[in-house]
This record gives C-alpha cells, structure tokens and sequence, in this order.
C-alpha cells in the first residue's frame, strides 16, 4: 500500500533580498546575490520551493586583525595586509557575497575614520564583482560615521549595511535610504524584538525588500539551542502569514565560532580533545551547518575550508 | 463661493466666512481663542463647542458621546461650515467634563448605609455604683459588672487600664467613657476587649491603611458616622531599600535588613498620623482599630515576618490570613490597644490589597464578564464574575506612581496630569493638579506623555527619541535623549522637567508587564480580551486617567471606551469597606478563598506576551485597531506589523 506522506501548507513567503547591483542596474557589480523566497520549513523540499541555495560568504577586515586565531592568519596568509587582496582571495575560495567589516581603531590606535572606510569600501569594490556587505565595529557613534560614508561611497551598489540595533538604527536607515541600499538588523534572540527592529526600520520608510535580519546566534555548545530555536520560530511565523518576520535570516558562526576556546587555543587543552586545526576548523563548519538547518540565508565564514565543506552540504541539500 | 454668517456667543460676535471654512477658522477670525493643544487635528477634544443651526457638517468626532453630538457638541477643528450659524464657546472645564475618553475617580463616600453596630467597636458611658462601706467591691468588679449590664459580659480589661482604673472612675464621678471592642473575625461572639476608659467622652477613629510597595495611603474613619474625616498619601520609606518586592526580600535577608524594613514602613505611617492629626486634630491615641492591606511582601514586613520564602520556588508565604494582633505588638503609632486586622490574601504575589480592591470594585457580585487591573508597582489583574474569579501578578515597578522616573512624582498638586502635544510643532500643553506650575509628572501624566510623544512621532514605537526632529525639545540630555516638557521658566523647582529615554524605557517596562499579565491570564481561561464587558481599572495614579491615552501606549487593551471605569485606589477602598462592616469583612474571606492564582514564573508564555508588549502600542499593532488608524493618519504612514 503506498503511504501518503502528510505534507504542512503554508500561506506565506520568505521575501526575496537582493544585494549588488550590475552597471545596468546603476552599480559595478558583475553579479547580484538574491536569498530568501522559501515558502516552506528549511529544506522540507517535499513541501514548497527553495528558490535560491543558501548564501555563503567570508568575512574580510579593513585591516589585519589583532585578535584572530593564528589558524587563520596562516590560511589567509600575506591577503590579510591588504582588504582588495583579501576579498579577491575570498572571492577565489567561493565566497558568494564579501562581508566587510570595519575595525573600531585604525593600525595606530586611533579611532577609524570615514575617509578610511570610503578608501576601504572602494577599494573592494574595484578588487572584486561580487555584492559586499558593509558594517560597523558595532559601537553606535563610529558605526555611524563609518557607514554613512561607506553606503555614500557605495551609492548605488545596493550593499547590505549594519548594524542596526534597536538602539541605533536611524543614521544607518537613513543612510540606507539616501543610497539605495540593504541593511542588516541585528536583534539579541529573541523573536519579538526581531519583529520590532524590523517594524522600526520599515516605519522609517525602507521597503521591506531591503532589510535582512540577523537573529544573533551561538557557537556549538555556546547556546546554539537557543539561536536555533529563535530561528525556527521567526521562519513558522514567516510561513505563517506574519509579514515583519518575512526577512531571510543572516548568521555569522565564523565571528561565533573562532571566538570559543575549543577553536582559539591550541595549546594547554586536554590531549584528548585531538588536532587544533581539525578540531577548529569541525567548530566553525558544524556551528554554520545547523545553522542551515534552521534556515539560514546567508552564512558568513571566516576559514576558506569551512566554506568548501559548506558548499557540499549546501550542494546536497538543494539537489535533495 | 458663498459666505456663512456664523455667530458666535457668549461674546455675541458675528464674523462671515466662505463655505468650506472651519469652525476653528471662524472662532479665530473673530479674534477669538479656542483650545486646540493638538494642533488641530481632532485627536484632543478640547477644541469642543455648541452649534446651533444646519450649517455644520461633523468631518470627526472623536472622543465626543452620542448623547453629546445629538445636543450639538462638535470638535471645531473638525467642524466644517456649509451654511449659517451659532457657535457657542464653553469653557475649557465644562469640556474636559464631557470628554469620554477622560475617567476620573469618584470623591470617597460611605459606600453604604452605616451604623456604628455594623463593627466592633463600641464607645459608650457606664455607670458605676459608688462604693460604700456596705459595698466595698473593687473597682474592676464593680466595671465589670457594668459592662456585663451594657451587654458585655466576661469583657476583658488589660492591665495597662486596669492601673488607670482607679483615678479615671473616681475623677469621672464613677461614670467613666469606655471604648470596646465587641468582637473580632475571629471572635465573633466576644468576649469583647476594653480598649480605652476615659473620664471625657470619646469618639471612636479608625485607620484604613494601603501599604503599597511604592505607596502607603490611610484614610481617617469616624466610627460613628462612617464618613473619611481625612486621608493622606506619601512614598513608602522602604523604597531606599530597594523599588520592588523582590529587592526588599533580599535586603530583609540582611542582618538587621527586616528590623529595618518593618521600623521605615511605621515610619511612614507615622508620619500619615501626624499630617492627619494636624488636618482633623484627631490624636491618634483616638485610633482604636486599624485595617491593614498591602501585597503579601508588605503584609510580612509590616508584621516583622521574614519573607524569604516568597521568593523561593514554590513561593509559599508565612501566612496569608494573618489574625488581628494588637497595635503594641508592631509598636504602630495609634492606640497600643487597639486591634490591627491585615486582611486577608491569596498567594504570595496576591495580597490583601487585591482581595481588597476586588470587594470594592464589585467583581465578585457581577454577571459581567469583568477585568480589574490594580496599576502599582505590583500589578495584580483579576479576571471573573461573581462565579469564578482568577488572579495573576506581574512585577510592573514604580514608574507608574512616580517613582522610578527623574520627573516623576506622586499625583499630588504640582502634578502635571495630562499633557497634549501639537503634532505640528511639538509644543507641549499640560494641565496641572491645583493648577500652578508644575513640579514634576505623575502617573497620568507621564501615560499622557507617553501617548503624545507616540502619536506625534517624537518617539518612535520602540520608545527612542527622535532626536534628529527639528525642535528644541528633543535633545541629548544628562540621562540620554530626552523630550523637554517644560522649560525651567516655567515650573515651580526651577529646572527642566523631562521625559527621558531611559524613563520612557521604564514606562514601557511597567506598561508591558501589566499587558502581558493580562493577556496571558485570559488565554489561560480561555477568554478573548474583546469579550470582557467591563474593565475596571485601579492604581495609586491619583484621581484621573485618560483611557485612550492608557490604550495608545499599550497599557489598556483596544475596546470601546464605554467599558473602562477608573476607580482610583482600590485597594484602599476595600480595606475602608472591610473596615466598617462584618459583613463586608467576611466577604473578602470568602474572596480570598475563593480566588484561583495563576503563578506566572510558572508559565512559559509570559516572558514571551511581555517582550511582543514591549513596543508602542505593541508589537501586534493588529490588536490595537483604533490607535493604528490614529497612528496612521498622524505618522502619515502606514502602520507596520500584526499578521498579513
């Protein structure tokens, strides 16, 4: 007897996001991103349409940082000195979208400043054609001088700019607004305070095809539960008809992941906890895999391999 | 284009204007003002006036009653003129009166027909036989035998008027006053106690008392007439000690944290007994009972129990229904004989103020399906009808009694209690309690301010100040950004009076407590907040509230205006009417018993309805209809959120 397999309908719709725009659409890139369009649970292939694979991008500094892990110097090597070389490495190693981010002090310790991040933003820009998110150090007054100048360098790129918090979000909004762009809404997991940075932002006037949120998420074995879960619930929402939960979702277990001590320290750790480098490299990649699996869009990575690792999975997911 | 003669008294001016012009316009050409804080816009109803003749068309009218519109009332503002008319201007109270939107408690009265028989105390004269060498009983015997002939017998007399007994009979010309206290809840049948003799007469006072975590109100009872001979007001003095009840457990836990607790709070009725001794010249020697209620947290302090195990799974109280004790034994400052009866309460978050407030507001004798909400630093909201009642708590803090908040004060005069902001300019209009310059918000005010800053777009709905708008009254002030509600010229302290973004950050924090608390107790029994009949609404904000206000910050739910009763402290009302009747005391037993607690650190959805209230009006503006048309139309745009 054949069986049936019961099949959940749903009456609404991830919105579809775009970043980067092509010369005819008014910038430089040489190809778009579009995510989100889901109309079903993540991957229940069986049951709506996954228009567009998840998005997996790599995370490039405006200077070589301080603070990451040795593995990662050594995997980026001499790209690190300088962010074109970086992001035409990342562009290289089959980054879909560069995540710049800009450091709060500049090399001699002094605070960034907007020249820097208009020289830094064209620069990217020129190194590579792919769509380019921009953000902030995350401390409200450098982030918005930063990214006004970065989204007015930009004009026209349709970049995605952040981070809006529910605290400080109206310089970036507005600088959004002025230059066309995406922005990024960032909330501590939880699904109301989602839904009301995004209300904020669209009462500003961003159309809702403009904003991406970013639901905060933990490392594996750092509260990845809990992001898990705030995830699940923000897409049942979404397929629920809930229209300011419709946002694709962005994450970043390459930031979560290589701040934990399983993958920063290589020395001094139990023999039994194995190779550092695999042992790293197994946190980044199964923190963003279950990401995935609570449907992320965009996956933001910090190790070329983990995006080689990622880019099966997400292969054998769309091909499911 | 035709032209309208438009008469306008009581100033008896005639002005002519064209067809299309507004009443507004007409008033103001004769040269005449007319209240419109608003800017015109037809959201504050105060711009209301009388008109006579078919010449008016109503384009709105908010906030005025059917009853109203029938006799004539339009909005000026909203008022257009096709044809002659008479335009009648009231003054600005007469308006305020009418508005529907505008709840005002009622004065304290007897809330029923009161004879002294209806309690237990008893003042009266005895009449002793003179002792001879024929008769030589002792002095007690002989009293005693008096006070069996008045009905009274096996009365007892403590020593400490035993030792007085012998010169107040003797200089009374053995015919003393006597106080007594008949009987008790828990001694209905006597035998009764003697309180006070005197060789004058006495007239017997009681004292209500509401301990309150942020607030301790009393009211002075005569107990022959029933009536309020006076009541007062003042911020409880354990607030050092911490805002909510939770901080006062832990500091009760202190060495000496609970001694401390428990002498602040005598303190401050100490004082309520001074400034109501001054205001009636009542001595509070005269004050033979007490009835005491407050949360189950304030009830444990008053009586020097620790309360430790409130706050501890599975939150069980010492007592809830505490027996009457007498007045020495807490060293309360009124007669030390008298007795002290804390009412009772249900649970560890639901004390005998709630029990109190639900035999005031009449929930427990109503077919309606009714919710009570008490606003306080506790709030405690009750859901029922005189079959079945259930009750929750939700930790709100002190913001909306004035605490808590930088301007914040007690809603006494200098009190701005309703504020209006013109939607054009930003330029605030406020109305202070007594009139003069204000000294600070209270709660009405500071939900009025709240509502304004909303509704004309100085915040946003998350509560962040625009500061980007271009007025100087938002500005980046010592506390964050603020909105300057008045300049220092013009309050009575001298400085700015200020709402500031960290205040507003409490405001909603109280407002979404008492939402979520709501909510989450109607799911629980399965009622949709649309069906309750009546909403009565309670909370030591003074004597005034502006529902749609309450409403638009997402404090209220959405239902017709019609539904809501402000009743001022109810809790207080409650202790009042258990004061002075048995019966009145009995049934707030039965209310106590027969209350289901539902115990919200035990529910999952709660954090979650409390986060999703934690926005202007909420984060589901669907369940807000009328405050999104009103948003929509002043934001000039469309409303985001609430399902597709």
């Amino acid at each position: 007897m054949a069986v049936e397999i019961p099949k959940e309908k749903w009456s609404g719709t991830v919105r579809e996001v775009t970043l980067g725009a092509t010369r005819e659409q008014g910038g430089t890139r040489t190809r778009t991103l579009t995510v989100g369009g889901e109309t079903a649970m993540p991957h229940h292939a069986f049951e709506g349409s996954f228009p567009h694979p998840p998005a997996l991008a790599l995370e490039v500094r405006d200077r070589k940082p301080t603070d990451w892990s040795p593995l990662l110097l050594q995997a980026w090597g001499a790209a690190m000195d300088d962010p074109a070389a970086w992001a035409k490495a990342a562009e290289q190693a089959g980054a879909e979208l560069i995540f710049l981010t800009l450091s709060a002090t500049l090399a001699d310790g002094k605070a960034n400043t907007a020249a820097n991040a208009r020289a830094v933003v064209r620069k990217v820009l020129e190194a590579t054609g792919l769509p380019l998110a921009v953000i902030g150090p995350g401390q409200a007054e450098i982030d918005n001088e930063l990214i006004v100048a970065a989204a007015e360098e930009g004009k026209g790129e349709r970049l995605l700019i952040g981070t809006c918090e529910d605290k400080n979000y109206r310089t970036i909004v507005a600088g959004a607004l002025a230059n066309d762009h995406v922005v990024q809404s960032k909330t501590p997991m939880d699904v109301n305070l989602s839904k009301q940075l995004v209300i904020l932002i669209h009462d500003m006037g961003l159309p809702l095809e403009r904003i991406i949120m970013d639901p905060t998420t933990g490392a594996l074995g750092y509260g990845i539960e809990y992001g898990y879960s705030v995830m699940e619930r923000l897409r049942l929402a979404a397929l629920q008809g809930d229209s300011m939960t419709q946002q694709p979702l962005i994450v970043t277990p390459g930031e979560e992941g290589w701040k934990v001590k399983e993958a920063k320290v290589g020395e001094g750790v139990p023999a039994a906890w194995g190779d550092w480098n695999r042992r790293a490299l197994n946190w980044e990649a199964l923190t963003a895999n279950a990401l995935i699996y609570a449907g992320a869009d965009i996956i933001v990575l910090r190790h070329p391999e983990t995006l080689r690792r990622l880019r099966g999975v997400v292969d054998a997911l769309m091909a499911a | 284009m035709a032209n309208h003669k438009v008469t306008l008294l009581p100033a008896n001016q005639t002005v002519e204007v064209p067809t299309g012009s507004l009443v507004a316009e007409a008033i103001q050409r004769a040269g005449l003002d007319i209240a419109q804080p608003c800017g015109g816009q037809g959201r504050c109803g105060r711009c209301a006036v009388f008109v006579k003749g078919d010449g008016a068309r109503r384009r709105s009218t908010l906030r005025l009653s059917a009853e109203d519109i029938e006799s004539g009332f339009a909005l000026a503002c909203q008022t257009v003129i096709e044809g002659d008319l008479t335009v009648s201007i009231p003054d600005q109270e007469r308006i305020e009166r009418r508005l529907v939107t505008d709840k005002t408690a009622k004065s304290i009265e007897v809330p029923f027909p009161y004879d002294q028989n209806l309690q237990g105390v008893r003042a009266f004269r005895v009449y002793l036989p003179e002792p001879s060498f024929q008769d030589n009983k002792d002095d007690l015997t002989r009293l005693e035998i008096a006070l069996a002939g008045a009905g009274y017998p096996e009365a007892e007399v403590p020593l400490a008027l035993v030792r007085r007994l012998g010169s107040v009979v003797r200089e009374s010309d053995w015919s003393p006053w006597v106080v007594l206290e008949a009987e008790t809840w828990n001694r209905p049948h006597g035998p009764a106690r003697l309180i006070d003799i005197a060789t004058d007469p006495i007239e017997p006072v009681a004292l209500a008392i509401d301990i309150g975590t942020t607030t301790v109100s009393a009211y002075l009872v005569d107990l022959i007439t029933g009536e309020v001979l006076g009541s007062s007001a003042e911020y409880n003095g354990q607030i050092h000690c911490g805002e909510d009840v939770i901080s006062r457990i832990i500091y009760a836990g202190r060495d000496g944290g609970l001694a401390e607790l428990s002498h602040r709070v005598r303190e401050t009725i100490a004082e309520l007994l001074v400034r109501l001794e001054k205001r009636t010249g009542v001595s509070p020697d005269h004050i033979y009972k007490a009835t005491v209620a407050g949360n189950t947290t304030m009830a444990h302090l008053f009586l020097g129990l620790p309360p430790t195990s409130i706050r501890l799974a599975p939150f069980i109280p010492t007592v809830n229904m505490p027996v009457p004790i007498m007045a020495h034994d807490i060293d309360l400052g009124i007669n030390p004989l008298a007795s002290v009866d804390c009412l009772p309460g249900v649970a560890s978050y639901v004390g005998s103020d709630i029990t109190a407030g639900v035999l005031a507001c009449g929930l427990s004798e109503t077919g309606q399906l009714t919710l009570f909400i008490d606003v306080g630093t506790n709030g405690e909201i009750v859901l029922g009808t005189h079959d079945w009642q259930v009750t929750c708590a939700c930790s709100a803090g002190p913001a909306f009694e004035g605490a808590g908040v930088v301007n914040g004060m007690r809603a006494t005069e200098g009190a701005i209690e309703e504020v209006w902001v013109n939607s054009g300019t930003f330029e605030p209009t406020w109305r202070v309690i007594g009139g003069g310059k204000p000294r600070g918000l209270c709660g009405s005010g500071l939900i009025s301010l709240l509502a304004e800053l909303f509704v004309t777009g100085v915040i946003d709905r998350g509560g962040n100040v625009k500061l980007d708008l271009d007025t100087p009254r938002v500005r980046q002030g010592d506390h964050g950004p603020e909105y300057v509600i008045a300049w220092a010229g013009e309050t009575s302290t001298g400085g700015d009076i200020t709402l500031t973004k960290v205040d507003v950050d409490n405001l909603l924090r109280a407002k979404a407590a008492i939402f979520a608390g709501f909510s989450v107790l109607a799911t629980s029994v399965g009622v949709r907040l649309e069906d309750v009949q009546q909403v009565l609404v309670g909370g030591s904000f003074g004597k005034y509230i502006n529902v749609e206000k309450a409403i638009q910050i997402g404090l209220l739910p959405d239902l017709p205006w019609d539904r809501f009763k402000f009743l001022g402290n109810t809790a207080i009302l409650g202790t009042y009417r258990a004061l002075l009747s048995r019966d009145e005391r009995d049934r707030l037993r039965h209310i106590a018993r027969g209350m289901t607690y539902l115990e919200l650190s035990a529910d999952n959805s709660f954090y979650d309805a409390f986060t999703a209230a934690l926005f202007l009006p909420h984060t589901e503006i669907a369940r807000f209809p009328s405050v999104a048309s009103i948003w929509e139309r002043e934001a000039g745009l469309t409303p985001a959120g609430g399902a597709a």
